[in-house]
């Protein structure tokens, strides 16, 4: 459904990342795992155009889009069939939980406000926060303010969500609210693409597992083969640093 | 020594009069130098070439320089150099016989416009970047993220720097009477010059623009409050809003 060709991207001469290659399919969800500044986050950002690469092609069903001649259309029309969940919320601190959810709906999708609402209602108590649609975000605490964000994201039904380093922000005891909800929504078939340093959540709920370092895709392949078998001596150095400390938590 | 009483409250109400001209002059250049003013910040937020540095060397200029002395130049050079362009047209329009007031509009707003693109500058730059993008990461389009997440959010840090501009200007406005402009001070001054009354005169622009600026203050105080209520209300107290 989605395919990433090739992508390129510097900053100031720092290739960040050297022609990475994805393909999303249906249904999918799929975890980037990789150290800090392996471009994990860049590349997510370059999907919909958040960062422009420079090089490289993103096909998204029949759309094909070369990404150094993308017209501000296609850049729109990519926009509207992703959705983008980032680290620290931003959610719009001028708007409360429930306009946050209907502000996309009803200004760049055109919904009618009462339809966009009942959306934004559904979407909210997919979440868990139904209780908290007329709260403004200086008031939730961060699990909340991400699950809004979460539900934002849903709202504009999205063929795809991207996920970067959803729960990173969060202290220990608040991540598991928020993975919950990403797990709600694997189970119930949303598309999703992760970048995460939650390895629970790779392996048990991830289908496909992307790793990167240095601006390549190293290795990929299913959580058990990733967990269970790497082949590259880099993944199974990445993951003996990681893992230790995960079962440790457990 | 006395005062005269009776030609204090007479000279009162008559520098009243020149409130209208007074106001005129603020609201004139606060509504010109908003629109440019904004651009002028994006241009500098963005880093955008040439536009930039002219904003830039504008705004140190402007900065830089005495109000009583761009109303000097402005007065004794503009008039004759807009008089010589008439000319070379073969307009038949007599430059000198227009009302002073759009010189004094011409010099506020050129003073406003360095001051507020600053204050939107400012502003603006206190609305973190990621609430822009993901307000382009739900498919609306830059101006939408500007005007309905962005803009309100900055307005809110800008009201206090921008009431403080608009009392400075209102009291620059009295700066207005060397260009023969007859707002407030320059009527009170006219009337004292009659009788040597000025500490009457000057007593009663004092308590006229201790008024004004008393006014604004409330004014903004109570805009501040409306627009700024998403920083203090919760649950059902925001939805009465």
């Amino acid at each position: 459904m989605l395919e990433l060709k090739n992508i390129h991207k510097s900053f100031n001469n720092n290739e960040v990342l050297k022609g990475v290659s994805i393909r999303v399919k249906k249904g999918d969800v799929i975890v980037i795992l990789g150290p800090s500044g392996s471009g994990k986050t860049t590349l997510l950002r370059c999907i919909n155009f958040l960062e422009r690469a420079d090089k490289g092609e993103i096909f998204f069903d029949d759309l094909r889009v070369n990404i150094r001649t993308a017209s501000p259309a296609d850049i729109s029309r990519i926009r509207k069939r992703t959705a983008f969940v980032f680290q620290n919320y931003n959610l719009f601190n001028n708007k409360t939980a429930l306009e946050n959810v209907t502000e996309g709906l009803i200004t760049a999708r055109k919904v009618p406000k009462p339809e966009a609402i009942e959306i934004a209602k559904k979407a909210l108590s997919k979440v868990g926060l139904s209780d908290r649609e007329n709260y403004y975000p200086s008031k939730l605490s961060g699990g909340q303010q991400q699950r809004v964000a979460i539900a934002r994201a849903i709202a504009v039904n999205p063929d795809v969500i991207l996920f970067d380093e959803p729960t990173s922000a969060l202290d220990p005891e608040l991540t598991g609210e928020v993975l919950a909800v990403m797990k709600q929504l694997a189970r119930e078939g949303v598309t999703m693409v992760v970048v995460t340093h939650e390895m629970s959540f790779a392996r048990d709920v991830a289908n496909h597992i992307v790793f990167m370092d240095g601006g390549v895709v190293i290795e990929e392949g299913s959580p058990d083969e990733i967990f269970s078998r790497p082949r590259e001596d880099r993944t199974k150095q990445f993951l003996s640093r990681i893992l230790p400390v995960w079962d440790y938590v457990i | 020594m006395d005062l005269n009483i009776r030609y204090m409250i007479d000279t009162f109400f008559l520098a009243l009069t020149g409130v209208p001209v007074t106001l005129s002059i603020t609201a004139v250049a606060l509504l010109v130098s908003a629109p440019i003013a904004f651009f002028m910040a994006i241009s500098r937020i963005y880093n955008i070439r040439i536009v930039k540095q002219v904003v830039s060397a504008y705004v140190s200029f402007i900065r830089g320089t005495p109000v009583v002395l761009q109303i000097l130049i402005i007065y004794s050079l503009l008039p004759s150099w807009l008089n010589a362009m008439i000319k070379s047209l073969s307009w038949d329009i007599n430059i000198f016989d227009m009302n002073p007031v759009i010189y004094a509009y011409i010099v506020f707003s050129l003073n406003t416009c360095a001051g507020l693109s600053e204050i939107f500058r400012s502003a603006l730059l206190t609305v973190n970047k990621g609430q822009l993008e993901a307000a382009l990461s739900i498919g609306m389009s830059a101006v939408q993220a500007y005007t309905r997440i962005i803009i309100p959010q900055a307005m809110v840090s800008a009201l206090p720097n921008i009431c403080n501009l608009t009392i400075n200007l209102i009291k620059g406005t009295s700066l207005a009477f060397m260009m023969t402009v007859k707002e407030v001070t320059s009527i009170a001054k006219i009337a004292a010059s009659y009788g040597y009354n000025y500490i009457e005169s000057y007593l009663d622009i004092l308590i006229i623009y201790i008024l004004l600026c008393s006014v604004i203050q409330a004014l903004f105080a109570l805009v501040e409050k409306r627009i700024g209520s998403y920083k203090t209300l919760t649950g059902s107290a925001a939805k009465a809003v």
